[in-house]
């Protein structure tokens, strides 16, 4: 246990707002979604399906990404291969340069925040306008996404209020939730038209075509990626799919997970830059392909993670993220996705708690869209954490003797026989408050007195 | 359907560490509802703890240990019966998985995981019994504990008992599903994020009105009793086989005799 | 090629199957998807992807009319119950220019902060209550994302039944540079989880479902627009 995750766990356990807000959104989000599911009968079969569509692509990776890159060539696109984050972000800020970009808007994207893009673009001084909603909150209040789908769930109505008072130019009263969209969609507009390039991610990469996909509900993909003079994309090389129908097959499943919709709003296959006679579009499209970690998966027993749709289903139904929020984990994906890929993205040393901070009720597994076994995934971790030695000395210890025990019974049973009355002298009329080395139980809870005389003494009294 | 002594199964009850230990009423009670329903009850002798605490936490090589002695003290019965979902979905699920394919001890570890049960979901799925002259006159919620209603898809089963209890009502709590907190090592190596979690369990055990907490795993139903003891509930908390086995009358999870 | 390219092709080591089984493979995973879909979508395709669209969850609003001349007399009314100025932005589609605008404005290049536009989408989907827009010379990309209210004209003819039906239709034709599914108006729940239209696309989403003139030509019912779910 790191003390920096304990820190943050607690300083979301604290703030009650944050509680709030994590309830509202996931709360509506669990109970979209369940009426989605409950709508199709099939579910179940379409999940084995959507687990084989990306098993499919993730056993033949070269393939589809040759054929996408052929595909992508060919509709004129420009495709550049990074290898780390590093790599996929001096991309993107070497197309900047060499467009002498001066604004550039941004559709939301989890790969973006993974490989730290708004971090290198400050960091090169290129103005950036995050142009989904949450994340134009998100930006404004100098925050980072704390959820893969609704990045500003931790911002409650009033602390957005005061921040698009402080930030717009033209914000209004702001009384209502209506009043703060429209407020950011006039701050917007004029900043979608004037930027020189335009960012987003994919969520799907479509091999036989070269397209990639988006889906906004708000529209903001569309209104970033059109009007600039250029459209980079940066997707994860894992978002392949053989074709358009393989992507409809997953639509299904990853809109419902998320939002208990059917379909998003805006659902946009992109295919290369304008054409000849297009009336709108960008003159250049580049596709940044990232690997950041993820062929080391596959080679590491964590294949099963890329079939990854980013729905945040996982989240919203996970016990720990309803309590602590995503800040807490400390890193770019919270909750069981995150508690998976923060190992491999930050490494396990930094990252040892959140496979660890799991109660491993597998309801994360039954509501994953395409049957991840996070709870195995996670226990995988544990493992990994024991073997490297990450465990504290104390525990190795305390197991390592329960241990010699369990496999000793006379040992054992003369250990329960002392140890029995001796934890019952801690009891009062059943119930024990507080009792050395329990604390971890006590603080927060009473525990029930042991039984004067275990089971299997009784057991043995009886002659059976 | 009567079961003749002649073809009456062998069963081997494995009570858990933390019933022979915390709670041997429990043990008691899976004796006489298994005996009950026609089965020849054995109590292994070397029996102790089913490895989970160190499968949880990553201690593979520690866990496989245990799991090879339980293994071999569990392999000459024709069931085995555990009272606790998480127990017996380690055995089921977890013990083949400790094992390379192929090997002797994979094979023993298959073999004993097709033979061993939950004691509620053996008793209405494969005994087809029906607990009979059994009274309790009470309001009661039932917690499905994550391992055993996920692992092994117990939901109906210890309902479809408890129907069978006289007098016994069963109020459904929001959240029925809702993991408790407990997590096993989880709620002691984070108690705080254990306790948020609880505190909203034993908020709609609270809500629903019941009288009586059920379940069918000890570990959760210590944790959430503890917590509803430390607020001062009256609500109080049994295993299922206690009330199934007429014992309810006697202390619940806490409580003196 | 780039390095990074070579590194992650080494990773990923030499393909073990042949293409020609990937593709095999590839093709056989979509033969199960005709038996879980989810939605049944009814005999006449047009009705229900009119009641997918006005239904709560999508909630525009719709109407049907019989033959493309009558549309300009569904937009008047739509404007009249919107309460906005005759005049609107037309994209510049062959079917919306031969119609006769007379006593409204129609220009063919969209304002930023344009109050109607006029589209037309070649065809929807039933199951989703999707419209599909393909663009090129006479669709703008933007005609369906600017605009705050959004009129689309669709024959109901070529209402399709399933979202496999546009994969289908579109891996028959080049591909367009974008290939737009728009389902529903612009939304976002990014406050609280609120349901608010309009975020950054249109907040209001009208369908005009074109029947063909067939004697003898039956009026059928228009639809009234349904409230908006604000339950989100």
């Amino acid at each position: 246990m790191t003390t920096a995750f304990i820190e943050r766990s607690n300083r979301a356990l604290a703030d009650r707002n944050l509680k709030l807000a994590i309830d509202r959104t996931t709360g509506t989000a669990r109970t979209k979604r369940a009426a989605a599911v409950a709508a199709w009968p099939q579910f179940e079969s379409a999940r084995d399906l959507g687990r084989d569509i990306k098993d499919h692509v993730t056993a033949n990776l070269a393939h589809y990404l040759s054929e996408f890159e052929r595909n992508a060539i060919a509709s004129g696109a420009h495709v550049h291969w990074a290898r780390t984050a590093q790599e996929a972000c001096d991309i993107v800020i070497g197309i900047c340069r060499a467009e002498d970009a001066r604004s550039v808007t941004r559709a939301k994207s989890m790969l973006g925040e993974e490989i730290g893009l708004p971090h290198a673009m400050a960091d090169a001084g290129i103005e950036r306008v995050e142009t989904d909603l949450a994340e134009h909150i998100v930006q404004l209040a100098g925050d980072t996404p704390s959820h893969i789908v609704w990045p500003a769930l931790h911002k409650t109505r009033e602390q957005v209020r005061e921040l698009f008072l402080a930030h717009h130019t033209d914000p209004g009263a702001l009384a209502t939730v209506e009043a703060m969209v429209s407020s950011a969609r006039r701050q917007l507009r004029q900043k979608f038209m004037a930027a020189d390039i335009g960012i987003s991610g994919a969520n799907f990469l479509v091999a036989d075509t070269g397209s990639i996909c988006t889906v906004t509900n708000e529209g903001n993909a569309e209104l970033t990626t059109t009007p600039p003079r250029v459209h980079i994309v940066t997707a994860g090389i894992e978002k392949l799919v053989p074709s358009t129908a393989h992507a409809m097959s997953l639509l299904r499943l990853l809109v419902r997970s998320a939002t208990g919709a059917e379909l998003t709003q805006y659902t946009t296959f992109h295919c290369g830059p304008k054409r000849v006679g297009d009336a709108d579009g960008p003159e250049a499209f580049h596709i940044v392909l990232v690997d950041n970690g993820r062929t080391k998966m596959l080679t590491e027993g964590l294949a099963e993670m890329l079939r990854c749709l980013r729905c945040g289903a996982c989240l919203n139904h996970c016990v720990v993220y309803r309590q602590i929020g995503g800040h807490a984990y400390g890193g770019t994906y919270p909750g069981p996705m995150g508690a998976v890929l923060t190992p491999v993205l930050d490494g396990l040393p930094i990252a040892q708690d959140l496979p660890k901070a799991c109660t491993l009720n597998g309801l994360c597994e039954e509501v994953c869209p395409v049957k991840i076994p996070l709870p195995a995934m996670l226990r995988g971790w544990r493992e990994r954490a024991w073997r490297d030695g990450l465990e504290p000395q104390t525990i190795r210890n305390g197991l390592g003797l329960w241990r010699f025990m369990v496999v000793r019974p006379g040992l054992y049973r003369l250990a329960t026989r002392i140890a029995l009355p001796a934890i019952r002298l801690f009891a009062r009329r059943g119930w024990i408050r507080s009792m050395p080395l329990a604390g971890g139980w006590t603080r927060h809870r009473d525990l029930p007195a042991p039984a004067a005389r275990s089971f299997m003494d009784q057991i043995r009294s009886q002659g059976r | 359907m009567p079961i003749s002594a002649k073809n009456a199964p062998r069963v081997g009850l494995f009570v858990t560490c933390l019933v022979d230990s915390m709670r041997p009423s429990i043990g008691f009670a899976a004796i006489a509802l298994l005996e009950a329903a026609g089965c020849v009850v054995e109590i292994p002798r070397a029996q102790t703890c089913c490895g989970q605490p160190a499968l949880n936490s990553g201690d593979t090589a520690g866990a496989t240990e245990v799991a090879k002695h339980t293994i071999a003290l569990l392999e000459g019965y024709d069931h085995v019966v555990i009272p606790s979902g998480s127990c017996a979905g380690t055995i089921r699920v977890h013990y083949p998985e400790l094992f390379p394919a192929g090997s002797p001890w994979h094979a023993r570890a298959v073999a004993l995981a097709a033979r061993t049960f939950e004691l509620l979901s053996y008793l209405a799925d494969i005994q087809r019994f029906q607990p009979q002259g059994v009274a309790l006159q009470a309001r009661a919620t039932y917690h499905d504990s994550c391992s055993g209603l996920r692992e092994l898809g117990i939901k109906a089963q210890p309902r479809k008992l408890l129907a069978k209890v006289e007098g016994l009502a069963i109020t459904e709590m929001d959240g029925a599903e809702t993991c408790c907190g407990f997590g096993g090592t989880f709620c002691v190596k984070y108690p705080a994020i254990s306790n948020a979690i609880t505190e909203e369990k034993t908020a709609n055990i609270k809500a629903s009105g019941a009288e009586l907490l059920l379940g069918g795993d000890l570990g959760c139903l210590m944790n959430m009793a503890g917590k509803l003891h430390r607020e001062g509930s009256p609500v109080r908390a049994f295993h299922a086989a206690e009330v199934l086995a007429g014992m309810a009358d006697g202390p619940a999870i806490g409580e003196v005799a | 090629m780039s390095q990074a390219r070579d590194a992650i092709f080494a990773a990923l080591g030499p393909s073990q199957t042949q293409s020609a089984d990937i593709l095999r493979h590839a093709d056989a995973l979509l033969d199960r998807v005709a038996a879980l879909r989810p939605n049944r979508v009814g005999d006449d395709l047009a009705d229900s992807f009119l009641a997918r669209v006005t239904g709560p969850v999508i909630g525009a609003s719709g109407q049907r009319v019989t033959g493309v001349e009558s549309v300009p007399d569904a937009v008047r009314a739509y404007l009249l119950a919107q309460d906005q100025p005759p005049s609107l932005a037309l994209q510049p589609h062959a079917k919306l220019l031969s119609l006769d605008w007379s006593g409204i404005e129609t220009h063919h290049a969209i304002a930023v902060d344009e109050a109607v536009a006029v589209c037309f989408a070649p065809y929807a989907v039933a199951e989703t209550g999707s419209l599909v827009f393909r663009s090129g010379a006479d669709m703008p990309v933007l005609f369906a994302f600017l605009p705050l209210h959004h009129i689309v004209v669709v024959d109901a003819a070529s209402v399709v039944a399933w979202l496999e039906d546009c994969a289908a239709i579109e891996a028959s034709r080049a591909t367009p540079r974008n290939l737009n599914l728009v389902t529903g108006a612009s939304g976002t729940t990014d406050i609280e989880g609120a349901l608010v239209r309009g975020a950054h696309g249109p907040a209001q989403l009208h369908i005009i479902l074109v029947d063909p003139v067939l004697p003898p030509a039956e009026k059928l019912p228009s639809h009234v627009p349904a409230t908006p779910d604000t339950s989100r």
